[in-house]
């Protein structure tokens, strides 16, 4: 067996507020989901050591990192953990290049595992090195301070909020980032949003956090249609945000085509070449299920798809259909039941132009 | 003009500062970084000579620095030397009266940096000493020298405090102000306008660069 990233199991009262929260985290990329004011950030900043429990125990890789029985707490900067908040909180008295090396200069060398000059490439900031961080742009100063965190070769890469300060257009390229810090560092990372749709983007496993407790922990697809979690997450807006290879940046005025899953879709345009990597927003409500290939419609897509699993959610039913990647759809139990769904049948999913959404913005 | 006096003022004014400056810094970081406990207390005991009359502070100097004084009697027991009536009393006077100012502003800078970046640097592996050095004062620079020349020019027009535990002795303790008190009083007006112009002229100058540095100091967080 292997030892477990994190295990904690502590609580921290405030006036008025407690959290009292049990878990332990695998490697890979873990979210924690809950609405606001659920202890999420709390959690974190307890994990990160910027915030010190009441009592309970943190380990981080097996070792101990605080424990209020053995009276340890490890400082923040003795963690090794990486730590990037909402508004990315950018040093203003230094250049970006400073700003990314401020951590890397203080591991130790036997630490340093990841060359900041590969960050810089990943996040592609070589242009921005010399500037100052006051105008730059959102999506900007958070691959600056993406790169910042990883540049100090993080154990684990705690990210509280990411995207919840950033424009669509960013949102969907920072996803596409965090995609790759997992694809091509192999940074474990923790993951605190508001939004389901973001965790189910990300996240193998999830915690779903309310009122400072534990509300349910495990697979992020099977969490995603817990009841408990419906009561919190807005299913019908929910959105699959997918990455998506375009094939096509004009196949025709004004639409692109795109690669989702092994899927050819046509979206609207883009503004990238060809084989780049965008993040496409498909709402799992504006997606139509059928049983046999439609006649002609005025939708442009149609495309097939077996269905992975079905979870009956109050009166919605949601429906993971594999198209070479996973795609939510949401339909009534009326709709279930009329077409009687169920697991490995085959479906053709129809999905107008206008509701699949580029989330990009430029570089 | 005699010059002597505004030597004598500056002196007292700048060793009153330079006393001032690392105290205020430690009891500032204490009040706004550290949950300690009696911080309500220091708070106000920080802010007291604010509000109370500079006579009484001055009195209360007396008390301490005289003869038979905490401070003043080991002093003269050791080092057979006074410290009321001298120089050093009326630095010691600016500097309680000013203390406040400087404190009080440099708390302001100081709590005014984005707790979100100190924290940022710490999870980045900087001990806090590193983040106070790389962070913290320089974000906070601006606003502690404004602080700082805000004490030294209320250093330069203290009065109350001084002429009690100091006295107004010409060439040992008079400064700006306290000769300006002894030409009204001696109805030489011509000579209190020019110490005037003079304390006038010293305040607009010290006063701008304080009010550039804030203006500067707005723009960084």
């Amino acid at each position: 067996m292997t030892t477990p990233l994190l295990t904690f199991d502590i609580t921290k009262r405030f006036s008025g507020f407690s959290l009292e929260c049990q878990a332990t985290f695998e490697s890979g990329v873990t979210g924690i989901f809950g609405p606001s004011g659920s202890g999420k950030s709390t959690l974190l900043s307890c994990i990160a050591g910027l915030l010190t429990p009441d009592r309970g125990e943190i380990k981080a890789l097996g070792s101990t990192v605080y424990s209020s029985a053995s009276r340890k707490n490890l400082p923040p900067n003795k963690r090794r953990f990486g730590y990037v908040l909402q508004e990315a909180a950018l040093f203003p008295n230094m250049s970006v290049r400073d700003n990314i090396l401020y951590g890397h200069k203080l591991t130790h060398p036997d630490h340093r595992e990841v060359d900041p000059e590969q960050l810089v490439e990943l996040f592609r900031l070589s242009h921005l090195m010399d500037r100052g961080v006051a105008n730059l742009s959102g999506g900007e100063r958070q691959r600056v301070a993406l790169a910042r965190a990883l540049a100090t070769s993080p154990r684990v890469l705690l990210l509280d909020e990411p995207l919840a300060s950033l424009d669509a257009g960013f949102r969907g390229v920072i996803i596409e980032y965090l995609r790759r810090i997992w694809r091509e560092l192999g940074t474990p990372m923790v993951y605190v949003s508001h939004s389901i749709s973001e965790v189910m983007a990300l996240a193998d496993t999830v915690l779903v956090l309310a009122g400072g407790r534990k509300v349910v922990h495990g697979e992020t697809s099977q969490v995603l249609a817990d009841p408990m979690v419906a009561r919190i997450a807005d299913h019908g807006a929910f959105e699959n945000l997918l990455p998506a290879s375009i094939s096509s940046s004009e196949v025709e005025e004004g639409l692109s085509e795109l690669i989702v899953g092994h899927a050819r879709l046509i979206g609207p345009s883009v503004n990238r070449g060809e084989g780049e990597i965008v993040t496409v927003s498909i709402r799992a409500g504006d997606v139509i299920v059928a049983l046999d290939v439609p006649p002609e419609t005025s939708a442009r897509n149609v495309i097939a798809g077996v269905i992975e699993e079905i979870h009956v959610v109050g009166p919605q039913a949601l429906v993971y259909v594999d198209i070479g990647t996973r795609l939510v759809v949401e339909i009534t139990q009326g709709s279930l039941r009329r077409l009687q769904l169920r697991r490995g049948q085959k479906v053709y999913l129809i999905i107008k132009t206008s509701s699949i959404g580029i989330l990009d913005a430029p570089d | 003009m005699d010059l002597s006096i505004l030597r004598l003022t500056l002196q007292i004014a700048v060793v009153a500062t330079a006393i001032n400056f690392p105290l205020a810094i430690g009891i500032s970081w204490l009040l706004v970084k550290k949950r300690i406990r009696g911080r309500f207390i220091i708070d106000v005991l920080v802010s007291l000579p604010l509000a109370v009359p500079p006579v009484a502070v001055g009195f209360f100097l007396l008390e301490l620095l005289g003869r038979d004084g905490i401070v003043g009697s080991p002093v003269h027991r050791l080092l057979g030397v006074d410290i009321v009536f001298t120089w050093v009393a009326a630095a010691l006077a600016s500097a309680v009266v000013s203390f406040p100012l400087i404190a009080r502003s440099i708390m302001v800078a100081i709590g005014g940096v984005d707790e979100r970046l100190e924290m940022t640097a710490r999870s980045l592996g900087a001990g806090s000493l590193r983040v106070a050095l790389t962070i913290t004062i320089p974000l906070a620079y601006r606003g502690i020298l404004a602080g700082t020349l805000l004490g030294f020019v209320r250093a330069l027009s203290e009065f109350g405090a001084t002429v009690v535990v100091a006295g107004n002795i010409p060439g040992r303790t008079q400064t700006l102000p306290l000769a300006i008190f002894s030409n009204v009083q001696l109805n030489k007006t011509d000579d209190a306008m020019r110490l005037v112009a003079v304390s006038i002229a010293l305040a607009v100058v010290t006063l701008g660069v304080h009010n550039w540095l804030l203006e500067r100091s707005r723009g960084r967080t």
